[in-house]
């Protein structure tokens, strides 16, 4: 039996956020427990007319490779990968475990060893997608590993999941579009703005957003979306940040993360639990102490926080903030091995100015 | 926790069949209802130090893919495809699938598109595998489709085919080398052998095999395997032969298939039920109505007939003959878009004569 459901998020999936075309070859990658959507994506494909290849993963072979691989395998990189990455035009990637800590207590110098290896083909996918000749989403398929997370049931997820997608809508690509017109507003005007400035509960922070560039996400990189980003110039925070969700990094997590600025720069960081980690993550190099992202999650079907970045990040009246990397897009500049999202709740007082006048309050914008 | 026997399954395909060696490029192909040995596998390369990379299908897709690929889809061959089969070292399919008769109602019209479109890469893969390039294997995991065409509890199933692959035994790999050096003696003997008669109750059928070459089949292509074969001289093939399996193709049956050759050729074909189907597979082109394998089964480990030719072929105390294209490395010469395997029971006084001489009575080899 199909799952109705499944059918409609593939449909989004494959018509909306990669928009496939006659003639395309697309990857469809997941793990062999999202099987029902992964039948499904295949399913609209080839209705695109185009060239599904399916890339099925087993569970428990990536901790399995950890656990066993010598130095020549964690460093090889498997030419047919390289090929494809080469002459994929569309990729749409399924996130589903088994087990979300699977890997929890794999030797990180090994994972960096495999990390350095496969850089390479990291880099080609993003240059090919940068330069629009290939097109990527990602989504996740609610699994109990991830209900477990969240601490629902799996009938609770799938309905969290499906809904944070606006699959429950009659048309979804519709209210995505709906979605992409409205935010596009906010960000042509937070584009004219200068100086931003964050206060809520414990944070008072300022930044300068000039010359840089709002994102508009809006369903075609990530399903579920909702969420504009920008890179704050680099030297420019300014001020203390109290984040009120835990945050989460290759399987570990941090509680009460205050963080406090001087010219851009992360001068002072607590946390009531796993202080040592958060220290040891800002340590991780010279971009780790810098702000790559700010951003403002818009997509208001999402009220729960659930331990799984794709979907906290987007809680419509929450901001959250990347310590590390910034996105090129953005004309943010800071160089860094990670990019690390911290989540924080502006539904309870929260209010944002720009250049002085205020634009957001109590999670919502007001402009 | 790992299921040992699959384990010691994964150390037989991986140290034998392939003997896959450091930095060797392993492409693990398989259903996903064989995930449990595919796990076993993919260690057992690392720990040969071999680079594995898994492709596993998606129970539906193929359906799917004949549901609603248009021409220019059926017709379409992945470059990627074609990359894998130009850089991978070697091969494992790992058969395993939720349903075995899940392509019964598919166009043959599209399946046959798909076939032609695919021939160039094909040939490529042959041409690798021909130059030595490519060691390859094809295993089957004890699934419920399987079990249910074999007419048997999963838990029966299981044990059937991991004893058909030795894995009940102390050191499988040693017992494959085992009848590796047996098999190498019978085939050795064979090559010189000009004229085979095959004689049992409702079959009397003869054929010449001077200067083919009779083949090893230890275990390294087929797991399990144990059986010897060649093809024989095209237009030698004399007499009637009666198959007591019902011989299967295509997710189709056809029993009690009795064919006559006369220089040889089919000159008739009876079957008690599918006969239609029968005519029509031997219609399929000229070479459908040559033999172009003739082979012996020795593996005595598999005695029941489960409607799986990996295993029916290999029935210790049987012969099969196939209908169709033969294999260059046995010398044949026939070719055919078919290779109809059917298999003959020669346990209850069936014999076998080389030149004249017995070689092979009730189902054993009386060679010293």
């Amino acid at each position: 039996m199909r799952d109705p459901r499944y059918a409609k998020l593939a449909g989004v999936l494959v018509n909306y956020s990669v928009a496939v075309e006659k003639g395309d070859l697309v990857a469809i990658q997941g793990s062999a427990i999202a099987e029902p959507l992964l039948a499904e994506i295949y399913r609209a494909v080839l209705e695109a007319g185009a060239h599904p290849i399916l890339r099925v993963q087993l569970p428990g072979l990536t901790e399995m490779f950890f656990k066993l691989a010598k130095q020549h395998q964690l460093k090889y990189v498997n030419p047919v990968a390289e090929f494809e990455i080469e002459n994929l035009d569309k990729v749409i990637s399924l996130w589903a475990d088994s087990n979300t800590k699977s890997l929890a207590n794999v030797d990180s110098k090994r994972q960096a060893v495999r990390s350095k290896a496969t850089s390479k083909l990291f880099m080609r996918f993003m240059q090919r997608e940068s330069a629009g000749d290939l097109k990527w989403v990602g989504t996740q398929f609610p699994c109990n590993a991830s209900a477990q997370d969240a601490e629902m049931s799996l009938e609770e997820y799938e309905d969290f999941v499906l809904k944070a997608c606006m699959l429950h809508l009659k048309d979804p690509i519709a209210a995505w579009k709906r979605v992409h017109g409205k935010q596009k507003k906010i960000c042509r005007q937070l584009n004219e703005r200068k100086k931003i400035r964050v206060v809520a509960e414990g944070t008072d922070l300022t930044m300068s957003v000039e010359g840089r560039t709002w994102v508009n996400c809006d369903g075609t990189a990530n399903m579920p979306d909702g969420e504009i980003f920008t890179g704050p110039v680099e030297d420019s925070m300014e001020g203390t940040v109290s984040f009120s969700f835990p945050a989460f990094y290759s399987g570990r997590e941090a509680d009460g993360v205050k963080l406090t600025f001087k010219k851009g720069k992360v001068v002072k960081a607590t946390a009531s639990k796993n202080e040592d980690f958060l220290h040891a993550m800002l340590d991780s190099d010279d971009g780790a102490r810098r702000v790559g992202e700010f951003a403002i999650g818009t997509n208001y079907s999402i009220q729960k926080f659930t331990k799984n970045t794709l979907f906290d990040e987007k809680i419509g009246g929450t901001f959250h903030m990347a310590l590390g990397a910034s996105i090129p897009e953005s004309g943010g500049k800071n160089e860094s091995g990670i990019h690390w999202d911290i989540v924080n709740d502006m539904r309870s007082g929260g209010k944002i100015y720009a250049d002085g006048k205020i634009i957001y309050k109590d999670g919502e914008f007001t402009i | 926790m790992t299921d040992p026997r699959y384990e010691k399954l994964a150390k037989v395909l991986v140290d034998y069949c392939l003997d896959v060696q450091k930095k060797d490029l392993v492409l693990i192909r398989a259903g996903l209802p064989a995930a449990p040995l595919v796990r076993e596998v993919y260690r057992e390369v690392l720990l040969a130090g071999g680079h594995p990379m898994t492709r596993v299908a998606l129970p539906g897709a193929t359906e799917i893919f004949f549901g609603h690929a248009k021409k220019h889809q059926l017709e379409f061959v992945s470059p990627v495809a074609e990359h894998e089969v130009d850089k991978i070292d070697k091969l494992l399919a790992i058969r395993g699938t939720e349903n075995t008769k899940s392509l019964t109602n598919v166009d043959p019209a599209k399946q046959t598109a798909v076939a032609r479109a695919q021939s160039d890469l094909r040939q490529r893969y042959q041409d690798r595998v021909a130059a030595g390039e490519i060691s390859w294997c094809v295993t089957q995991f004890p699934c419920n489709a399987s079990a249910q065409d074999a007419e048997m509890s999963l838990e029966e199933y299981e044990d059937f085919v991991l004893r058909a692959c030795l894995v009940h035994k102390k050191d499988p790999v040693a017992a494959w080398k085992g009848i590796k050096r047996k098999q190498a003696k019978l085939c050795r003997y064979l090559n010189d052998v000009g004229k085979i008669r095959i004689v049992k109750e409702g079959t009397d059928i003869s054929m010449l095999v001077k200067g083919r070459t009779w083949i090893n089949s230890d275990g390294r292509n087929n797991m399990p395997s144990g059986e010897i074969f060649t093809g024989p001289i095209e237009d030698s093939v004399e007499g009637t032969v009666a198959f007591t399996f019902p011989a299967c193709y295509g997710g189709r049956e056809v029993h009690d298939v009795r064919l006559t050759f006369k220089k040889g050729k089919v000159v008739k074909a009876r079957a008690s039920k599918g006969e239609d189907f029968l005519r029509s597979m031997l219609d399929t082109d000229e070479g459908a109505r040559f033999v172009g394998e003739i082979a012996v089964g020795t593996n005595y480990a598999v005695e029941k007939f489960t409607k799986n030719t990996l295993f029916d072929e290999k029935i210790g105390g049987t012969i099969h003959m196939a209908v169709g294209s033969s294999y260059p490395k046995s010398g044949g010469k026939n070719k055919s878009a078919i290779h109809w395997d059917m298999v003959a029971d020669m346990r209850d006084g069936g014999k076998i004569y080389a030149d004249g001489k017995v070689i092979y009575k009730d189902g054993q080899f009386t060679l010293g």
